[in-house]
């Protein structure tokens, strides 16, 4: 129980990715809001997981202060926040339509921006209260290389990892660490997306045949799944990760640590 | 004339890049010395000195720097490549490699540093393969990754008399690449993959990094010091996984 006592709240939290993180936290002994638009986000259904349902629009300032105005008026403090929500606009830069990319960083990183600006005052309090404080943003390895027909996501998720930083430079003295974890290919609704989109050039094959392809070229022969993910945003959230401040975490199955494979 | 007067030194020039290098330089102007480990090429314009060096012997190293009484220009460009994992790679691999591309690299900076004059410049060759990892070519990755890191600490230790940098070519068009392609089941599949995976569309020819390796070397890159510099068509830009060419 590495959580124990802890308040966490996750945006995205009925998503792909945010799912699995709640559900981690709770087993960890979190108390957990799970924030997303609707109590069953980007999946068809949603059974009650234990975690506290908030109605969280990451683009409006005022979900931000409302959803943290309902944290505060429960636990009083905010231990952990996950920046999970997150959209992929799978287009290049020619095809993408000013309102497409300005949501899409409406989402990735203006949602980021709103939620931890509004988080800070209860993460202050939780600092003050003798741990470190902990907020954990969603980059990506698209952030350092690119993925193609995926223009607008890769920038956003850029930005992210500069905003960790920065934030991690402005917060640490105030007992508030602040990371990115930069997942690779990850098992969700987005994910299938991407498969099954014309943006990736992959169309025409079946989606057992792209995800045998995508294992190939995984040094782990895999992709990850949201569990996957979970643990290193468990671990970042936990006190064992104290003096972890201001680094972009890439989990990707040894994806990115290799060149171009050439079919040689 | 970008390198008017200026004098530079090329090892590994026989060939490939470091011969591109050592051309370039000698059309700005230079007066370019060339190493390598045979005898004098026979195609060698008479413009260019060479000497016969094995840059792993650091006594012959420290006697080249004495004969020539140093360099404004640097250029560590000899290099070895094994293609083995670590598993496969025998003792005799690890002294190819490391003797050449770490201990060489090391020999020419300290035998030179001391007799370079300010606003002299190191230029090493790194590679693609010492930031993310080509398959089966664990010691030469390691190796480049050497490199990468003596190429900060010489910029941080020798400026700010001594500028030095590093280019991280990606794949360039030699005898190399086309001996690769020879060996797919496919050769002219793996190759139009290949061409795929450059925003460029086509491989790397030596002078695109000898265009690189002048302006490092000129006045120009006054303000660059410490850094590694990819010139490879935007590969390493892209994922590996690309779903256009399963």
């Amino acid at each position: 129980m590495m959580l124990q006592g802890k308040t966490a709240l996750v945006t995205g939290g009925r998503g792909g990715i945010g799912r699995a993180i709640v559900a981690r936290f709770l087993r960890e002994g979190a108390r957990v809001y799970a924030a997303d638009l609707t109590p069953h986000g980007s999946l068809a259904a949603h059974d009650d997981d234990g975690s506290h349902f908030v109605k969280l629009d990451v683009t409006q300032e005022v979900d931000a202060v409302a959803a943290m105005a309902q944290v505060n008026a429960d636990a009083g403090q905010l231990d952990i926040l996950v920046n999970a929500a997150g959209i992929e606009i799978e287009k290049t830069i020619e095809e993408t339509s000013l309102e497409e990319w300005n949501l899409s960083f409406a989402v990735n990183v203006t949602g980021t921006f709103l939620t931890s600006k509004h988080a800070l005052p209860l993460m202050r309090k939780a600092a003050r209260a003798g741990t470190t404080a902990s907020i954990i943003n969603f980059g990506s390895y698209d952030g350092f290389i690119a993925d193609p027909g995926l223009a607008a996501y890769c920038a956003t998720k850029g930005a992210v990892h500069a905003l960790t930083r920065a934030m991690a430079c402005d917060h640490g003295p105030e007992g508030i660490r602040v990371n990115a974890i930069c997942p690779g290919y990850v098992d969700t609704p987005m994910l299938q997306s991407f498969f099954t989109g014309e943006g990736s050039g992959a169309a025409g094959k079946s989606i057992d045949q792209l995800q045998q392809a995508v294992r190939d070229v995984h040094p782990m022969r895999t992709f990850g799944t949201p569990e996957d993910i979970a643990n290193l945003v468990n671990w970042l959230a936990s006190d064992e990760a104290r003096y972890a401040s201001g680094q972009l975490w890439v989990l990707d199955g040894g994806l990115s640590a290799q060149v171009q494979q050439m079919k040689l | 004339m970008r390198l008017a007067g200026k004098r530079a030194l090329v090892t590994g020039g026989r060939q490939g890049i470091g011969r591109a290098i050592a051309e370039s330089f000698a059309n700005e102007g230079a007066t370019v010395t060339i190493c390598g480990r045979g005898p004098r090429p026979e195609d060698l314009p008479a413009q260019f000195i060479w000497y016969t060096l094995d840059v792993t012997n650091a006594d012959a190293v420290n006697e080249l720097a004495s004969t020539t009484d140093g360099t404004d220009i640097l250029v560590n460009n000899a290099g070895v490549q094994v293609e083995k994992t670590v598993t496969e790679s025998v003792d005799a691999d690890w002294d190819a490699v490391i003797g050449t591309n770490c201990r060489g690299v090391f020999n020419l900076c300290r035998a030179f540093i001391p007799r370079m004059p300010g606003g002299g410049s190191i230029i090493n060759i790194g590679s693609i393969s010492g930031t993310a990892a080509d398959p089966s070519m664990a010691l030469y990755n390691a190796s480049k990754a050497f490199v990468h890191g003596l190429t900060r600490s010489i910029a941080v230790d020798h400026g700010p008399k001594i500028r030095c940098n590093a280019i991280c070519p990606g794949w360039i068009e030699t005898g190399m690449l086309d001996a690769a392609f020879e060996l797919a089941d496919n050769p002219t599949a793996a190759r139009r993959d290949a061409l795929n995976r450059h925003a460029t569309r086509r491989f790397g020819k030596p002078e695109d990094i000898a265009s690189m390796a002048v302006w490092l070397a000129s006045d120009e890159a006054g303000f660059a010091t410490g850094q590694l510099f990819t010139v490879d068509g935007g590969m390493t830009a892209a994922s590996p996984l690309n779903p256009g060419l399963f």
